[in-house]
């Protein structure tokens, strides 16, 4: 089967797929060309780039613009599109329109430099015999981005925002769109809801996660946003599970969203309804089908289909913020008035958020009358959670997540009813699926960043995830051992706890280091021989020190 | 009679001071937005003048960019922008110890600042660090700001030896000696 043999592929570059882990943490980032419009600092909407402060998160609410006299604080007018003068010929239409007054364009390049501890021929009993054992450098140069980004207002409160990879690290065929939509603002108005109540956008988007990880200041992704539910499928290990959910919170979702409420305080919500694309390869890979109509593969783009089933995945979150401070009206406004000048709230955030979805699995099978046929595991899935902020003015900031996974796990059958193990899934002929054990997972992270200086952010955060499928997927049971090596051998798996200081070297420049301290792991379990229980032999730690150096301009 | 005599005398006196009061002008490069100042006159003190200038911040600017006035002047801080602002200098002339933070207030309201301190302050807001702007406080009440050619004119200034300040925002201020007999003329050419 395509995915088993996909699966098994995995295991064998972890260190790269580490790297690629560090270096494809997608962060779409602040936008310089705010700065040329409005001729003002990043650090107007920015704490340290691209982490919004209060009135970044306003400005962005507002749909890239001032939420209040944008007109008068705009450097550069935006062009006209027609005289103002017709809006009186059609009163209550938003034509023509605005653009901004230079291409708001701005760029970003990265580059690391990382150095791995202790694994250097670590993993050498994994490789089967007569085979090169990979091999890990210590310390590798590595570029990371070098983006493309534009943002701005049409005016009548359309927003707009396009970020794209021209290259990443280095090869620019691996390059690809991050976000990509119009936001409709504040379209409440036109059914008379209050306002702020309901925003619309559509295109390519990351979903309104509690803590973006297009957005972090973090090099190192968060664990549980990378996440995929994969079950288990160690073939030596009785329990098996047909799931095969390559989904992850952190992917960009193409659809559509209505969202409301606003960030600097009270309540906000997001409902984004997406395209389904759980599996390995998506159908976007694979465009020039001829069973594609050409209405989809035009000539203006959209050339493939970029779902793998007809179902629409559902995403919701709902937060609610309460600014804390004691006077009313610095409370109730953008930034706090503080006695030595405006700042962020004190504010204690709660929310929770929901994706539910379906995997799709296809496999040749039959029918009961053993007619060839399609036969399709269709395994909804979802993922809940609850997250909490508590910012403390200007400087400090607690933030935890939590996340639950939970696949339907259906096992193929045979004509007799009788389970086909999977390791001889494609030599058997399922007619259908039973359920069985779900594939789940949890995990999540806590961390504090503390703004030390304005131009110094220290910062530390545990990421835990804990999967039994990823703990079995990665015991070593066999030579031919394909499981991620940077489990736990025995207990939970991916746990990491990430210190890490940041300078703004200038306002749009970036140093970055932060130091992964990762639990014991070992290639090789050895007998007990007084328990009789298997036991790591010659544990060790893969640490991993990342030195970030990026820019935006 | 004795009225139209003390009205004469008056008279005479008036065209007397008249005539010993002159003016100081010049150049000044780089042109606009350069301030000429009289500096301290040794013995000589003058009442704190009773208006108070506007420094206002609008479009995230502060505005004027470089405003002068005499010592013991209070001068008003207004914003007028719908973010808020915040007003404060690190120092006054390198004088760290007369550094000050005005905190936040809202749009249309102003803070007041009496500046008893002679010296250079420069103004700077915590949120939106590319603003800035400048109030020379001069120890004396002569004092003037280039037109945008750079020219200058003091008036009023008495007939004397005083020592002239040419100051630009990053320039070194530079100090000339100028006599005054009904008109002195001093030029400036600051550099880096």
């Amino acid at each position: 089967m395509r995915g088993l043999s996909f699966r098994a592929s995995k295991g064998f570059l972890p260190l790269l797929v580490l790297i690629l882990l560090i270096v494809s943490s997608r962060q779409s980032l602040a936008i310089p060309a705010f700065s040329r419009l409005y001729g003002t600092s990043c650090s107007t909407c920015h704490i340290d780039f691209p982490k919004l402060n209060d009135f970044g998160k306003a400005f962005k609410d507002a749909g890239f613009k001032f939420p209040k006299d944008d007109e008068s604080m705009l450097k550069i007018p935006p062009v006209m599109l027609g005289a103002p003068a017709n809006a009186e010929l059609w009163p209550k239409a938003i034509w023509p329109g605005t653009i901004p007054g230079i291409p708001p364009i701005g760029l970003r390049m990265n580059n690391y430099f990382q150095y791995t501890g202790t694994s250097s021929g670590k993993f050498a009993a994994l490789t089967p015999a007569g085979t090169l054992p990979p091999f890990v450098p210590t310390t590798d140069f590595e570029t990371g981005f070098f983006s493309i980004f534009t943002a701005g207002n049409f005016g009548s409160d359309i927003a707009f925002w396009v970020d794209d990879d021209i290259s990443v690290s280095g090869a620019n065929a691996v390059g690809e769109l991050g976000d990509g939509y119009l936001r409709f603002v504040n379209i409440g108005r036109l059914i008379k809801l209050p306002k702020n109540s309901l925003n619309f956008r559509v295109g390519q988007f990351e979903l309104e996660l509690p803590f973006t990880q297009a957005r972090s200041i973090w090099i190192s992704p968060y664990d549980i946003y990378t996440q995929a539910n994969i079950g288990a499928m160690n073939s030596l290990v009785p329990l098996q599970q047909f799931v095969n959910n390559d989904f992850q919170m952190a992917d960009v979702g193409k659809g559509v969203e209505f969202s409301g409420g606003l960030h600097t305080g009270g309540y906000n919500y997001s409902i984004a309804i997406i395209d389904q694309n759980t599996g390995p390869i998506g159908q976007d890979q694979n465009p020039g089908s001829p069973y594609i109509p050409q209405a989809t593969g035009s000539n203006n783009g959209g050339v493939g289909v970029a779902s793998n089933a007809d179902f629409k995945d559902i995403y919701a979150s709902f937060n609610y913020r309460f600014n804390l401070e004691h006077d009313k009206e610095s409370r109730e406004a953008i930034q706090a008035a503080g006695p030595t000048g405006p700042r962020d709230h004190t504010y204690l955030n709660f929310g929770t958020y929901y994706f539910y979805g379906r995997s799709v699995q296809r496999l040749l099978g039959a029918t009961v009358d053993n007619t060839s046929s399609l036969v399709t595991a269709r395994e909804p899935f979802y993922r809940v959670g609850g997250n909490m902020t508590f910012n403390y003015r200007c400087c400090l900031q607690f933030n935890a997540l939590y996340m639950f996974g939970h696949d339907m796990n259906l096992l193929p059958i045979d004509s007799t009813g009788a389970l086909i193990p999977l390791q001889n899934l494609s030599s058997a002929v399922p007619v259908g699926f039973i359920r069985s054990t779900p594939a789940t997972f949890s995990g999540g992270f806590v961390d504090a960043e503390w703004l030390a200086y304005p131009w110094m952010y220290v910062m530390i955060r545990y990421d835990g995830v804990n999967s039994t499928a990823d703990r079995i997927n990665g015991l070593q049971t066999n030579p031919s051992f394909t499981g991620a090596p940077f489990n736990g051998p025995f207990s939970s798996t991916r746990n990491r706890i990430t210190p890490g200081v940041q300078f703004l070297i200038h306002a749009n420049i970036k140093a970055s280091f932060e130091y992964q301290f990762r639990p014991s792991q070992t290639v090789v379990i050895a007998t007990n021989p007084v328990t009789g229980l298997p036991m790591a032999f010659n544990p060790f730690h893969t640490n991993t020190a990342v030195a970030g150096l990026e820019w935006v301009y | 009679m004795t009225r139209s005599f003390l009205l004469t005398l008056s008279l005479i006196a008036a065209v007397a001071v008249t005539a010993s009061a002159g003016t100081i002008e010049g150049t000044v490069s780089p042109g606009k937005s350069s301030v000429v100042y009289v500096d301290t006159i040794q013995g000589k003190t003058f009442p704190a003048p009773s208006q108070q200038p506007v420094m206002d911040q609008k479009g995230l600017m502060f505005s004027p960019h470089v405003m002068v006035v005499q010592v013991g002047t209070t001068v008003e801080f207004l914003n007028s922008d719908n973010v808020q602002h915040n007003v404060f200098w690190p120092s006054i002339s390198g004088n760290k110890k007369l550094g000050h933070n005005l905190g936040t207030w809202p749009k249309g309201d102003k803070r007041p600042f009496k500046f008893d301190n002679v010296g250079v302050v420069s103004l700077l807001c915590n949120v939106h660090p590319e603003m800035a702007g400048y109030i020379v406080v001069s120890s004396t009440p002569y004092f003037a700001e280039t037109d945008a050619s750079g020219n200058y004119k003091i008036e009023n200034v008495p007939d004397g030896k005083y020592n002239v300040v040419a100051w630009h925002e990053g320039m070194k201020p530079l100090t000339k000696s100028v006599d005054v007999s009904g008109t002195g003329k001093a030029d400036f050419t600051l550099s880096k």
